[in-house]
């Protein structure tokens, strides 16, 4: 069991790695869309090296899920808990509507308020992602037995004792499912920020689509989708450590 | 040492216990029973206030449960509930240790406690302090249950159903188990279950309730012998008289028994026969090893002949055994006689039907 786990995380590593090499080294880059883009004259974004460009993707991403994380999962605590039940309906509203409401959008609108760069696309971010986070909060929390809680209670438990000791140990999986979520849905949202300037991965895919270069558009893409897939790895991992033998052994 | 006092709890309209009165004396066994809706797990849970009462108050030794912090209150009673409730994500250890680590014990005390009370409900805690709940047998996890809601040693104990959710077989067992384990704590128990054998093998004392109301409140004996109501006595049974037999061990109706040594002469069998038809066979350690017909023993040189060999297992008793269950082997053999044994085999006396059905009617059953 913790074998497995451990090599799960050796794997991740050496993946990781490979990554940042890959993306450290521009040169390979160069001379592969080269190679698939003959026609064009340059085929790699100038603005910044691609690691740089990664470097904003990831700040840009972990600043907004972790603002997701850090308000959404006590939202969704709140909400069930007595004092804020009345709540519920009104915040599963608000986060759904939150998701409805294209990133873009909320982009036009927070512009003139925030002005251009990192802040406007860490609040779209953060309201597009707010929703499973929060949705998976509560299905967690309430897909714990009411005869355990009953048991918890009953022990001479608190509420607080509860939450902590059973509550979210048990709804732990469930919870990190909605962060796993959300986080591959922000790094793939997050390409909008260089609309305004916020840098990142989406920087050359917005100068290839404006300039019809498709080698800026895969410059930008390819190294999004491999960051996405090493991130669920990551949270995947995390995940499974919270795990216990749900079954006969 | 638990007293309830006019309790009601209404939900709405709905009277779930309406003015009950009940007084449950220290080291006490009290087993709430009726049919489902009557209330008796809403009394049950009063009394840690996991409900709270409409009106009415509860006593604990005196004190008003609802002036006592309810945490506090329930770190005192211990709780076991019909599901069992371990908690998944936790080892046997944990779940054991979920109350004295709530009370801030030592880790070296709750693990020694932890090991003992294993020990107490029969579980080897090298094999079972580490399993997880989904790991453990539906009886194995009842007794962790039991474990757990004893580990602080509170002086009451609140189980609902307990033993609800096992085959009958476990169920027997776990019950034997508890009685066992009853005598060595002698907490103050409430119970609450649906099944009256259970409630008869168990309990001291049998709270019968009706749609939110107390009906009877007795011994097992005395609702069984003399039912105060139709309700009672429909609920009890057409054989009732038959339940009376499983509350009365063989112990009290033991008598000595014709018994010869299978070494004597015939004669001396002929002779100690008197009266009886039947003697049984013992050897020289006193086992009991088979019986003889005294009418036929004229015919036979030594009494090895005239002997019946029977497998003592199959027709001794145990000393420990219920009337219910010396009945149950009379009718089963078609013997009036049936030889008791001790655990070594030894042949202690006899208990005969005439017996049995004095007791079934001693008391007007």
């Amino acid at each position: 069991m913790s074998r497995q786990r451990a090599r799960r995380w050796i794997l991740l590593g050496v993946a990781l790695g490979a990554f940042l090499v890959l993306v450290a080294n521009t040169g390979w880059w160069e001379t592969g869309l080269r190679y698939l883009f003959p026609e064009e004259t340059t085929v790699i974004h100038p603005r910044a090296s691609l690691l740089v460009l990664v470097w904003e993707h990831i700040q840009l991403v972990a600043i907004s899920s972790s603002i997701t994380i850090i308000i959404g999962i006590p939202l969704g605590i709140w909400v069930t808990r007595p004092g804020g039940r009345d709540f519920l309906p009104i915040v599963s509203d608000i986060t759904s509507f939150g998701q409805t409401f294209p990133p873009v959008a909320v982009l036009a609108l927070a512009v003139p308020v925030l002005g251009f760069g990192l802040m406007p696309t860490i609040v779209a971010l953060f309201l597009y992602s707010l929703l499973p986070v929060v949705r998976n909060t509560i299905a967690g929390l309430r897909a714990v037995p009411a005869h355990l809680l009953d048991a918890a209670y009953g022990m001479g438990m608190g509420r607080l004792q509860v939450l902590f000791r059973v509550e979210l140990p048990l709804s732990a999986r469930v919870i990190l499912a909605g962060v796993r979520i959300s986080v591959i849905i922000n790094i793939g949202t997050a390409m909008i920020g260089a609309v305004i300037g916020a840098g990142g991965l989406g920087s050359p895919i917005i100068a290839g689509l404006v300039r019809d270069n498709l080698a800026f558009i895969i410059e930008g893409a390819l190294p999004a989708a491999l960051l996405a897939i090493l991130a669920d790895q990551f949270l995947a991992n995390i995940e499974s450590s919270f795990a216990y033998i749900s079954d006969r052994v | 040492m638990i007293r309830l006092e006019q309790v009601t709890k209404s939900y709405g309209e709905t009277i779930a216990v309406n003015g009950l009165f009940l007084e449950i004396g220290k080291g006490e066994v009290c087993v709430l029973i009726g049919p489902s809706g009557c209330g008796k797990t809403t009394t049950l849970r009063m009394i840690n206030r996991l409900t709270e009462p409409t009106s009415g108050r509860i006593f604990i030794d005196g004190r008003d449960t609802a002036s006592i912090n309810v945490e506090k209150l329930r770190l005192s009673i211990g709780y076991a509930i019909q599901s069992v409730g371990l908690f998944p994500h936790m080892t046997a250890f944990d779940n054991i240790a979920v109350v004295p680590q709530l009370l801030h014990w030592g880790k070296k005390r709750i693990a020694r406690r932890v090991k003992e009370l294993l020990e107490l409900v029969g579980l080897k805690p090298t094999e079972y302090a580490r399993k997880y709940p989904s790991q453990l047998s539906g009886g194995e996890a009842q007794r962790i249950g039991v474990a757990r809601a004893l580990a602080a040693d509170p002086p009451i104990m609140l189980m609902d159903e307990p033993f609800g959710a096992v085959d009958p077989l476990t169920r027997e067992r776990l019950q034997a188990q508890f009685i066992h384990i009853q005598q060595e704590v002698k907490k103050t128990i409430v119970l609450v279950t649906h099944d009256l054998d259970e409630a008869i093998r168990l309990a001291d004392r049998i709270a019968i309730m009706e749609s939110g109301r107390l009906v009877q409140y007795d011994s097992p004996e005395v609702i069984l012998s003399r039912p105060r109501s139709k309700f009672v006595r429909d609920f009890v049974g057409a054989d009732r008289a038959l339940k009376r037999l499983s509350r009365l061990g063989i112990k009290n109706f033991i008598k000595a028994a014709a018994t010869v040594n299978v070494n004597r002469p015939i004669k001396e069998a002929v002779a100690s026969a008197r009266g009886y038809r039947w003697l049984w066979v013992v050897d020289n350690n006193q086992q009991l090893i088979g019986w003889v017909d005294r009418s036929t023993l004229a015919q036979f040189a030594s009494i090895k002949e005239a002997m019946d060999e029977g497998d003592a297992g199959e027709i001794a008793l145990s000393d420990s055994a219920t009337l219910r269950e010396a009945l149950s082997r009379m009718l089963g053999l078609g013997f009036k006689h049936i030889p008791v044994v001790d655990d070594r085999q030894r042949l202690i006396g006899e208990v005969t039907l005439g017996d049995i059905e004095a007791a079934t009617t001693e008391r007007g059953g």
